[in-house]
């Protein structure tokens, strides 16, 4: 009986060349690693808006409710945008002084964590609101910001100085 | 002096070829890792409070804000329009914008405004920039209709 089957040949073993393949990986690693520049971790900081004008009504306070507190700092900026001056103020206490804390941060730190501690109710609803003068930078506005928020407020407001722009 | 039968003896690359393969895939999705929307000549202030974005939030807009306070549109932002006419350079073009980019999210969830109001508004702004250009860029996006604004600054 013929086989039908061809003659076996030897069995020759493809061959891959893998070092071109290797080179090229190489290079192109190289290029990665060279214009990699991982980017900063970046984060937001969340802030109130300023209230609309004309905007809608809100609903009419009950006068039992208790009013949540509130405090006012007033920046006022240097001609090269740092912060020059610093003053707090409890709002709708027509006793209470400014309290002068200069152009320093950590005081404004400070007197801000003191009064969170202070704060009666609900402290989540307690307000600061921040009268920036116009040329500060922005900078400082967003470590001003920072420094609040770590004091303990969630409720923070940045408004212009001269609210009648 | 007689040798026994010569073996060619060859490294095995293929192990190396894989990690390298691995290598160049990761800094590649690394690289395309760079948002669009993020605009890389801005400096960022820093802050020790900034959280980064929640994973549930799907829907935000970046408004990159460079030292004059013109607002900085990137090419996917700008859809149509001139290249050249990237910049937003006055609170009532920024308005302008905005209140488009509105109309586009309450159409996109159905007409619901109230879905639309709580986007995720990021202002990205440099820290050279003056407070009254941010202000105004904050100021205008209120106007546009947009309640949930916050501020970008890198996570000391």
């Amino acid at each position: 009986m013929v086989s039908k089957h061809r003659a076996t040949t030897d069995f020759v073993e493809p061959d891959l060349p893998i070092t071109p393949m290797l080179d090229m990986s190489f290079q192109l690693m190289a290029f990665f690693i060279f214009t990699f520049r991982p980017a900063p971790t970046e984060g937001q900081i969340a802030m109130s808006l300023p209230k609309q004008e004309g905007g809608e009504s809100t609903s009419i306070p009950n006068p039992t409710d208790e009013k949540p507190e509130a405090f006012v700092v007033r920046i006022e900026a240097a001609a090269n945008g740092t912060i020059a001056k610093m003053s707090l103020t409890k709002k709708d206490d027509v006793d209470a002084r400014p309290i002068d804390l200069g152009a320093d941060v950590k005081a404004f730190h400070k007197e801000l964590q003191s009064r969170y501690t202070e704060v009666k109710g609900d402290k989540t609803k307690a307000k600061v609101t921040l009268e920036i003068q116009d040329n500060l930078l922005h900078e400082y506005v967003v470590q001003l910001l920072d420094h609040a928020k770590r004091a303990g407020f969630t409720n923070i407001a940045p408004v212009p100085l001269d609210k009648k722009r | 002096m007689s040798h026994g039968p010569s073996d060619k003896c060859e490294p095995n690359l293929i192990p190396l070829l894989d990690l390298v393969l691995q290598l160049v895939m990761f800094f590649m999705v690394c690289a395309n890792f760079v948002m669009e929307q993020v605009n890389e000549t801005i400096k960022l202030p820093s802050a020790l409070a900034a959280r980064p974005i929640e994973p549930n939030v799907t829907d935000i807009i970046f408004l990159n804000v460079n030292q004059e306070g013109t607002v900085l549109l990137s090419g996917l932002d700008v859809r149509g329009k001139n290249k050249d006419d990237n910049a937003l350079r006055n609170p009532v073009q920024v308005q302008n914008y905005m209140k488009q980019r509105f109309e586009e999210l309450k159409r996109k969830v159905g007409g619901d405004a109230d879905k639309a109001r709580k986007t995720s508004l990021i202002i990205r702004a440099d820290k050279q920039a003056p407070f009254e250009k941010v202000y105004g860029v904050m100021s205008a996006c209120q106007k546009a209709g947009f309640e949930n604004c916050q501020l970008r600054a890198i996570i000391q």
